[in-house]
C-alpha cells in the first residue's frame, strides 16, 4: 500500500511514519503544498496513493485545503468514488465543526490527536486497506 | 467533574444528542405505554431515533451501541413497512426501554471517561427472537414481507483521541546563569529531550535555533515551556539537562490552566477548555454561517521572536451561552451582598441627623432600590428551570414499579412546566421519587378486586401536580388507593415507641399522619423491593427541610392519600419584617405572619406549669415571651405594652411577644456561623441597614421547642 503522510511537526511525523510504515511505503511531506504536489505526481505516474494522512495545521496549505484539492483533482480526472484515495485527517483540532467540515469535504476518517493506535488500525481495516 | 475529562467536542456532541434523543424516546414510550399500539408517527420517530444513534455511534465506533440500536431499528422497520396487527405492545415497550437503558448506561460510561464495554449479546439475542416472531406474525397475516432493511455501513469514521485525562500539564521555566554561552542550544536540547515524552510541547522564545539573538532573550528572560505529557514530574526533571541552569521552576497545571496558558504562548487554538455540550450546541447554530473553511488553519510563516500563530480569527456570535453554575452562585451571593450594602447605605445612621435635606437622596435611593430588585429578579429567573425533566423521571418510575408489582396504574401529570430554582430541583428529585414509589407500592391496592368491590375503577390513578402559589411551589403526589388508617398508624407508633403514651384522640389527624415521617416507622409488614424498609419518609422530610420546605400529608381511608411538598421558590432572599425585643432585632418571614394584635392581661391564661396561652376570638394559642426565652434584658414584659405577633407554620399557630415593629425589608439569609451553638428557634441571621446583626426566627423550631416543653 502506498501512503502519503503530511505532517509539519517533527515528533508527530516521526511517530506517524513509524506507525504507517508497518502497512506500506510511506512518503513523508512537511507542508500542505508538498502533499498536493506529491499526490499529483503519484497520480500522473499511474501509482496513486491508497491512503493519505493529513495534519490540519501546516504551513502554506492546511489539511482541509489539501483534502479539498485532492478531491477536486480526483473529480476533474473522473476518478470513481471507490478508487479515490482514502483520507484520514490527523489533528488535535477535533472541534465538532471542524470534523463535520472535513467529512463534508470528503475525508474517510478523522483522528483526534493523540492518536488511538488501536482504533486507527480498526479504521484501516474497515476501509479495506489492510 | 466527569465532563471535564473529555475536551473532545465530537464526543460531547454525540453524548448530548444521543441523550436528548433517548429522553425524547422515553417520553414517547411512556406516553403510549397504555395504548394498544404505537401509531405511525411514533413508529417513525422511534425508528428515526434509533437510526440516528446507530449512525453516530457507528462513526465513533462504539460497536455495542451500534449493534443494539441497529436491531431495534430493524424491529421498527418491519413495523413501519408492514403494519402487522397483534404486536405484543407491552413487550415491545419493554424492549425499547431495555435498549434505551443499555445505551444510557454506555453513554454514562463515556461521560465518566470510561470505555463503553457493556455486553450487548443478550439484548441483541432477545431482539432477534422478538424480530423473528414478528416476522412470523407478518407472514401469518399474509402481509407482503418488505425488503430487508438495508443498512449502509458508515463510510466515515471519527477516531476519538486517546483519553487525555491521565496526562499531566506542566509549566517549566529555566533561567540560565548570565554567563551561559549558547543558551539557545541548551534550551533546544531541553526541548529535544522533552519531545520524547511530550504529547504537546510549546516554548518561548520558539525560534531558538534560527535566531541567534534568542540566546540573549533566554538569558535575560528565561526559557519557558508548556508541556503535556504522561510522564511524572520526576521523569521530566531527569530529562532536562540542569547544568548551567540557575533555576528551574516547575509547576503542574490543571487542564484548564494549561488551556489558558496556551493562549499566552501565542497559540490560538488554545484548547477549548472543557466546553459543555450545550455550548457546543449553541455553537452549532452559528456554525452554519460561520463554520471553519479550508485554509483557516494554515500555519503562517513565523516572525522572529513570536510564537506560532494560526490564521484563524473568526468573530464568534452567540445568542446562548452556557455558564458554570458556580459562577451563577457567586453572582447570586454578590447580589445578596449588594442588597445588604444597599440597606446599609439607605438606612445609614448618618442620615438620621436632624435637619438634613434628603429629597434628592430619596429620589436616587428609590432608583437604586428599583434596580437592585430587578437585578434579583433577573438572577432568579436565570436559575429557574421547569420541572419537566423531574416529572419525566417519575413517569418512568411509575411504569417500572407498577409493572413489577403487577398493578395497573395510570399517571396523570399536571403543571410540569412550573419553574423552580435549579438548586431546589436537585434537592427534590430524590424525595419526590420516594413519594411516587410509596404511592405505587403502598397507596394503590394490591388487587384490582379490592378496588372494584368498593366501587372504584380497577385501574389505579396517581396524580402528580405542581403549581406555583404565593412564592411557594406545591408539588403533590396523589393516589386514589387505600389511604392511611389512623388506628393502625397510632398502634404502630406506640409499638415502635416513637411517640409518648397518650390516648389517640389527643393527636390531630395531621399529627397522626405525620408519624409515618418518623425514623424507623413503616406500617407495611412486608418489605418489598421498593419500599417498606422504614427508611425513606424520614429522609424525605429531612431533605425537604434542608431547603426550608415541608411535607403535608392528607388522607382519607379507602379514598386515597395526598402528599404535598411545599417549597420556597428561592432560598437566599426572603421578605421579612424586622421587630425588636429589648435591644435585639429579630426578623420574621412575612409569609408566616398571620396578624399583629394588642391584647390585655385578661386574654392571658396561666397554666400551673408556667405555660401561658392567649385567647383570641375564642381560640387558644400557645404564647412565647421571646425576652424570657432568650434572656433579653430591658424589654417590655407587660403584655398590654408590647405587640403580639401570631405566627403560623404547617397549620399550627404560636404567638410571640415583641416590643415594637421596625420595618419590612428584603432579607438576605445567612447561616448562623458554625462556632455559635445551634439555637432552637433561630434559622439564620442577616445584616441590617445600620450594620447590626438580626436573628431570623424559625417558626417550626419555635413550635417544636414549645411542644417539647409541654
Amino acid at each position: 500500500m502506498k501512503i502519503l503522510l503530511a505532517e509539519d511537526d517533527f515528533a508527530s511525523r516521526k511517530f506517524m511514519d513509524k506507525q504507517l510504515s508497518r502497512y506500506g511505503e510511506c512518503d513523508v511531506m512537511v507542508d500542505g503544498e508538498e502533499a498536493v504536489d506529491a499526490f499529483m505526481m503519484a497520480l500522473e505516474d499511474g501509482e496513486p496513493y491508497d491512503l493519505a494522512c493529513l495534519d490540519v495545521m501546516m504551513p502554506v496549505m492546511d489539511g482541509y485545503q489539501v483534502l479539498k484539492a485532492i478531491r477536486d483533482i480526483e473529480a476533474q480526472k473522473g476518478i470513481p468514488k471507490s478508487k479515490r484515495v482514502k483520507v484520514i485527517m490527523t489533528t488535535a483540532l477535533n472541534d465538532e465543526r471542524n470534523v463535520k467540515m472535513a467529512f463534508e469535504l470528503g475525508c474517510e476518517a478523522y483522528a483526534g490527536k493523540p492518536i488511538d493506535v488501536e482504533k486507527f488500525e480498526k479504521v484501516l481495516k474497515k476501509l479495506g486497506l489492510i | 467533574m466527569a465532563e471535564e475529562f473529555n475536551t473532545d467536542s465530537m464526543l460531547d456532541m454525540f453524548l448530548y444528542e444521543s441523550g436528548q434523543l433517548l429522553e425524547k424516546l422515553e417520553g414517547i414510550i411512556l406516553e403510549k405505554q397504555d395504548a394498544d399500539c404505537f401509531d405511525d408517527s411514533d413508529i417513525n420517530e422511534i425508528f428515526r431515533v434509533m437510526h440516528t444513534i446507530k449512525g453516530s455511534s457507528g462513526v465513533l465506533m462504539y460497536e455495542n451501541i451500534t449493534k443494539v440500536t441497529h436491531k431495534l431499528e430493524d424491529v421498527f422497520y418491519y413495523l413501519r413497512e408492514s403494519h402487522p396487527d397483534d404486536v405484543p405492545h407491552m413487550e415491545l415497550v419493554e424492549k425499547v426501554l431495555a435498549v434505551s437503558d443499555f445505551v444510557t448506561g454506555e453513554l454514562d460510561k463515556l461521560k465518566s471517561g470510561e470505555t463503553p464495554d457493556g455486553d450487548e449479546k443478550q439484548l441483541v439475542e432477545d431482539l432477534d427472537e422478538f424480530l423473528s416472531r414478528l416476522k412470523g406474525e407478518i407472514k401469518k397475516q399474509g402481509i407482503e414481507m418488505p425488503q430487508a432493511n438495508r443498512h449502509v455501513e458508515p463510510t466515515q469514521f471519527y477516531i476519538t483521541p486517546v483519553a487525555g485525562d491521565d496526562s499531566h500539564f506542566y509549566r517549566i521555566s529555566i533561567h540560565y546563569r548570565s554567563d551561559t554561552q549558547m543558551s539557545n542550544l541548551r534550551a533546544y536540547s531541553a526541548t529535544y529531550a522533552l519531545k520524547e515524552v511530550a504529547e504537546d510541547l510549546l516554548y518561548t522564545p520558539d525560534d531558538i535555533l534560527s535566531n541567534e539573538a534568542s540566546a540573549d532573550v533566554i538569558v535575560a528572560e528565561g526559557f519557558h515551556m508548556l508541556l503535556q505529557t504522561k510522564s511524572s514530574k520526576e521523569e521530566v526533571i531527569a530529562l532536562i539537562d540542569s547544568s548551567e541552569a540557575e533555576e528551574i521552576n516547575f509547576d503542574e497545571l490543571t487542564k484548564e490552566e494549561y488551556g489558558n496558558a496556551l493562549g499566552e504562548f501565542g497559540r490560538e487554538d488554545a484548547m477549548p477548555a472543557a466546553q459543555p455540550a450545550e455550548a457546543a450546541k449553541a455553537d452549532d447554530k452559528e456554525a452554519k454561517k460561520e463554520g471553519p473553511k479550508p485554509g483557516d488553519y494554515v500555519v503562517k510563516t513565523k516572525e522572529a521572536g513570536k510564537g506560532k500563530t494560526l490564521a484563524k480569527n473568526q468573530p464568534k456570535q452567540q445568542s446562548i451561552i452556557s455558564v458554570n453554575v458556580e459562577k451563577m452562585d457567586a453572582l447570586m451571593d454578590l447580589i445578596g451582598e449588594l442588597v445588604i450594602a444597599e440597606a446599609v447605605v439607605l438606612q445609614n445612621p448618618d442620615l438620621k441627623v436632624p435637619g438634613l435635606e434628603l429629597s434628592n437622596f430619596q429620589k436616587a435611593s428609590g432608583q437604586l432600590s428599583k434596580i437592585t430588585t430587578e437585578l434579583q429578579e433577573v438572577i432568579m429567573s436565570m436559575r429557574m428551570m421547569p420541572l419537566t425533566n423531574v416529572f419525566q423521571k417519575m413517569r418512568r418510575i411509575v411504569f417500572d414499579v407498577s409493572r413489577k408489582l403487577g398493578k395497573d396504574i395510570e399517571l396523570e401529570v399536571i403543571g410540569e412546566n412550573t419553574e423552580v430554582d435549579k438548586n431546589i430541583i436537585e434537592h427534590i428529585t430524590d424525595p419526590l421519587m420516594h413519594l411516587v414509589r410509596n404511592s405505587v407500592d403502598h397507596g394503590i391496592e394490591e388487587n384490582a378486586a379490592d378496588r372494584t368491590s368498593i366501587g372504584k375503577p380497577a385501574k389505579g390513578k396517581i396524580t402528580l401536580e405542581a403549581k406555583n402559589e404565593g412564592g411557594k411551589v406545591y408539588i403533590s403526589v396523589k393516589d386514589d388507593g387505600k389511604g392511611l388508617n389512623k388506628e393502625k398508624l397510632y398502634q404502630k407508633a406506640l409499638e415502635k415507641g416513637v411517640i409518648e403514651n397518650k390516648p389517640m384522640n389527643e393527636f390531630s389527624d395531621k399529627e397522626i399522619f405525620r408519624f409515618i415521617t418518623l425514623p424507623g416507622f413503616s406500617t407495611k409488614e412486608e418489605v418489598t423491593e421498593y419500599s417498606g424498609r422504614g427508611v425513606g419518609m424520614d429522609v424525605v422530610v429531612k431533605n425537604i427541610q434542608t431547603i426550608s420546605g415541608r411535607l403535608d400529608i392528607s388522607s382519607v381511608e379507602f379514598e386515597g392519600s395526598e402528599m404535598t411538598l411545599v417549597i420556597p421558590l428561592t432560598l437566599a432572599i426572603i421578605n421579612g419584617i424586622v421587630v425588636q425585643v429589648g435591644n435585639s432585632p429579630f426578623v420574621i418571614e412575612t409569609a408566616s405572619i398571620k396578624e399583629f394584635v394588642r391584647v390585655g392581661e385578661d386574654d392571658l391564661i396561666h397554666e400551673p406549669s408556667g405555660e401561658e396561652y392567649i385567647v383570641l376570638r375564642g381560640e387558644c394559642y400557645p404564647f412565647i415571651r421571646l425576652n424570657e426565652k432568650y434572656d433579653l434584658p430591658d424589654s417590655i414584659n407587660k403584655i398590654e405594652e408590647g405587640i403580639i405577633v401570631v405566627l403560623e407554620h404547617e397549620g399550627s399557630q404560636v404567638c410571640v411577644l415583641i416590643d415594637k415593629l421596625l420595618q419590612e425589608q428584603e432579607i438576605v439569609v445567612k447561616p448562623i456561623p458554625s462556632y455559635v451553638r445551634k439555637v432552637k428557634g433561630l434559622s439564620g441571621c442577616t445584616q441590617l441597614g445600620d450594620g447590626s446583626i438580626a436573628l431570623i426566627l424559625d417558626i417550626a423550631g419555635l413550635l417544636m421547642h414549645d411542644g417539647e416543653r409541654r
